[in-house]
């Protein structure tokens, strides 16, 4: 096959540098601004799940199962490529790239906060009450304060998740970093290479943001009462909680 | 603004080449996760070894291949590992393997946590009553692992099934791929992927719906909850 050719070829990544660490942020970006989007609309969501207003909890229910439900494929072509044929609505690539990883996020983000607003003891609302504090301050200055260091960790998780989904933007091209690989393996043909690269800045970027994550976790430990550490990887709770030793 | 003419036709016009495309996605789903499974196995297995190397490896490989997005993984085989090493893969075969790699790291962790999860006492007792380290993992603990396994697992599939949306862009002839040709021909782009996206919808909410139910109903028996 490609005999005369070198084996491996990273001249070839180091010439695309720029173009890649430049799709590498737009990556980022899409991501970080996709999970604020998300963590707002999810907040929302869930206060709306929790409400006593049934129609607005079913509006919240049906919300959560249909962007827990739809393949983020066929969810980016509805927003893209839907919304401009439907609602005549023209949205740039990257606004409606973040918008779909945000609408998508948010779905799952609503369950995490619902949870964990639901895991705050029952006994501080009531002292809210006691205190004679209106429902909306017993929500906005006791509950949400303690469910927010419940919510951390899994809100990161997610977070990891819009990294690792935001290759699929480039579908409808966004010129992020899988979009960039994508192009240059095709011009330089190097797909190799040029994959392998991505995987890694992927692979970087995710622990980093793992690593960090971990930190802030320990730091909030700190202030909570409960010192039960969740690592962000551990999608598994271990029921005996007791550790294997290898 | 112009109202838009829906035209549902086009659905039911090509139904049974959509449904021919659903197939395909859930074959390759089912290939992928069979692999997934294998792979898990093996990485858990290798987890839990008594060796701190195998261990490490284990647990690095499973790190590093739930951390890389499936999209590049799928491009990263098809294209990379084929020109490179010259393993012809198809498009279904490079499909089935980028969900296997990112589903096994997924199940490598579910596998440990079932089994880290039935009691130590069980193995010891195997042990004692003179069954190999094999046997009492064969006979006696992944039994009981396999109670607690299987409600994750079909979490799993539910999500390589919507990960498996994406193999369309390696030109494997799933639902999604015979929804973009129809429309291509059509103009019908919002009738067909609705449809599609429906279809996914329905599946993934009754897949899920079925492990909730089989979480409750085995959960009844286990003894150490």
């Amino acid at each position: 096959m490609a005999e005369s050719k070198p084996a491996f070829d990273f001249q070839a990544i180091w010439d695309s540098r720029l173009i890649l660490l430049k799709g590498f942020g737009i990556a980022m970006f899409s991501a970080s601004a996709a999970i604020v989007l998300a963590i707002v609309l999810g907040l929302i969501i869930s206060l709306m799940r929790l409400s006593r207003v049934k129609p607005l909890q079913y509006f919240a229910f049906c919300y959560t199962q249909l962007f827990r439900g739809v393949p983020l494929y066929v969810l980016i072509i509805w927003v893209y490529f839907g919304l401009a044929i439907v609602a005549n609505v023209n949205i740039p690539k990257i606004p409606a790239g973040i918008l779909t990883l945000a609408l998508l996020n948010s779905g799952y983000l609503s369950e995490t906060f619902r949870s964990g607003i639901l895991a705050v003891p029952s006994g501080q609302r009531e002292a809210g009450e006691a205190l004679g504090l209106k429902r909306r301050e017993i929500t906005r200055f006791i509950v949400l304060p303690q469910a927010f260091r419940i919510v951390v960790p899994p809100t990161g998780n997610q977070f990891v998740d819009a990294i690792k989904d935001s290759a699929i933007l480039s579908i409808i091209g966004v010129p992020e970093l899988m979009r960039m690989a994508q192009q240059q393996a095709n011009v330089l043909y190097r797909p190799f290479e040029f994959y392998t690269v991505a995987g890694l800045l992927y692979l970087l970027a995710v622990l980093i943001v793992s690593k960090f994550l971990t930190r802030l976790e320990q730091k909030l430990a700190g202030y909570s009462k409960s010192t039960k550490k969740v690592k962000p990887f551990e999608m598994v709770q271990d029921t005996t909680g007791s550790e294997v030793v290898a | 603004m112009g109202t838009y003419n829906f035209n549902w036709h086009v659905v039911q016009d090509n139904l049974p080449q959509l449904m021919h495309g659903l197939v395909i996605t859930l074959q390759i789903s089912a290939v992928g996760m069979f692999l997934a499974i294998l792979f898990g196995l093996f990485l858990a297995t290798m987890r839990l070894s008594q060796y701190k190397a195998m261990s490490s490896i284990s647990y690095g490989v499973t790190q590093v291949s739930r951390s890389i997005p499936l999209f590049v993984l799928l491009f990263w085989v098809y294209y990379g590992l084929s020109l490179k090493f010259g393993i012809k893969f198809s498009e279904f075969q490079a499909g089935a393997v980028a969900l296997g790699i990112t589903g096994g790291a997924y199940m490598a962790e579910i596998l440990r946590g079932g089994i880290m999860a039935v009691d130590p006492g069980q193995q010891e007792a195997a042990l004692a009553i003179g069954l190999t380290r094999f046997k009492a993992s064969q006979l006696v603990v992944l039994p009981q692992a396999i109670k607690i396994v299987i409600p994750q697992a079909v979490n799993v599939y539910v999500g390589l099934l919507k990960g498996a949306t994406i193999v369309s862009v390696i030109g494997v002839a799933d639902m999604i791929y015979v929804a973009q040709y129809v429309s291509l021909q059509t103009f019908r782009p919002f009738e067909l992927y609705s449809f599609a996206g429906i279809v996914f919808i329905s599946l993934t909410l009754s897949i899920a719906g079925f492990a909730w139910l089989l979480e409750k109903k085995l959960s009844h028996g286990r003894v150490n909850g």
